[in-house]
């Protein structure tokens, strides 16, 4: 199999940086970063009341996703409104980019996905010591006083596989398809055998973004109602 | 299911498609939610094991621990999944 060949890791190994390949996620999670800042600032400057064509296509994008979040949250749950639509956007950014010949998925990587897992994770904790202060240990320690020793490490586990899940599933998801698609790039030739992949692609990513947003939502709304 | 969705298609979707997707992302967790709690709870117990020395006496408790937690998990997903 061939070593595929990026764009920006040549680039930077061309003007010095040996090492660059072996980062190759951080410098395409930078790229991302980029491409959302600059698009946000160049589409949103001037936010006029009567809307230019690029501030109507964030206008719809972030209204879209506040009335899919709320529909779940109910509008106590409106302030971490910011933390959601950065990760959903994040998330979609970064796997579609991986579509591109010559770019990299940086959540074809672990380490990306562990990072905003752990964010979640968190933040889902802070938001319930916010939400019941120190209240919020009973959400560990089940319905009643004589079963805590026995609910404590379940609910911990529990606690810990939702930041292995959410992380290797998008991991996983997205690796893999980067994966078939070099291996169908390598035996099937260059032409049009990896279409229905790059197809299924799309879906895929839009569908872990989705779900990477709904389970952050759901840990979130979880944290902020009462024990049980 | 399986349509063509670019990235703005969450806002235009109609309630039905928009609910079935919701359903859909909410219920492709439960699998890797279940296995990885048993595998988390075996993995504790067997370093656990290995850190103490006692046989396999922790591997055991905490592998049953984590199975006790795959099925809350799953309980506590399908409460949820009442006022998706």
């Amino acid at each position: 199999m061939h070593h595929p060949i990026f764009f920006i890791d040549s680039f930077l190994k061309a003007i010095g940086f040996e090492n660059a390949a072996a980062y190759s996620h951080v410098t395409h999670s930078w790229l991302v970063m980029l491409i959302l800042i600059i698009s946000a600032v160049l589409f949103v400057k001037g936010i006029q009341l009567i809307p230019t064509k690029g501030q109507n296509f964030f206008e719809v994008l972030v209204e879209g996703l506040e009335k899919f979040m709320v529909e779940i949250t109910g509008p106590e749950g409106r302030f971490f409104f910011p933390f959601i639509g950065t990760v959903f956007l994040y998330i979609l950014v970064s796997n579609l980019i991986g579509l591109i010949p010559g770019l990299n998925s940086p959540t074809a990587n672990l380490n990306t996905t562990l990072s905003m897992a752990l964010c979640t994770f968190v933040y889902t904790h802070i938001i319930g010591f916010k939400f019941h202060g120190v209240k919020y240990i009973k959400h560990f320690l089940g319905p009643v006083w004589w079963l805590a020793p026995l609910m404590l490490p379940i609910e911990l586990i529990g606690h810990f596989a939702r930041i292995m899940s959410l992380s290797v599933r998008l991991f996983g998801n997205i690796f893999g398809k980067e994966m078939v698609l070099s291996i169908l790039f390598g035996l099937a030739g260059l032409y049009l055998a990896p279409l229905p992949i790059l197809f299924l692609g799309i879906l895929v990513s839009f569908i872990q973004a989705l779900v990477f947003m709904l389970l952050s939502i759901m840990y979130f709304v979880g944290s902020m109602e009462h024990a049980h | 299911m399986l349509v063509f969705m670019p990235d703005t298609a969450l806002c235009f979707m109609d309630e039905d498609l928009k609910k079935n997707i919701k359903t859909l992302g909410y219920f492709s967790t439960v699998g890797m939610a279940m296995a990885l709690s048993v595998a988390i709870g075996a993995a504790v117990g067997y370093y656990l094991d290995k850190y103490f020395e006692t046989g396999p006496w922790l591997t055991f408790i905490f592998l049953g621990l984590g199975i006790a937690a795959a099925f809350r998990n799953l309980y506590i997903l399908y409460k949820k999944a009442k006022n998706l």
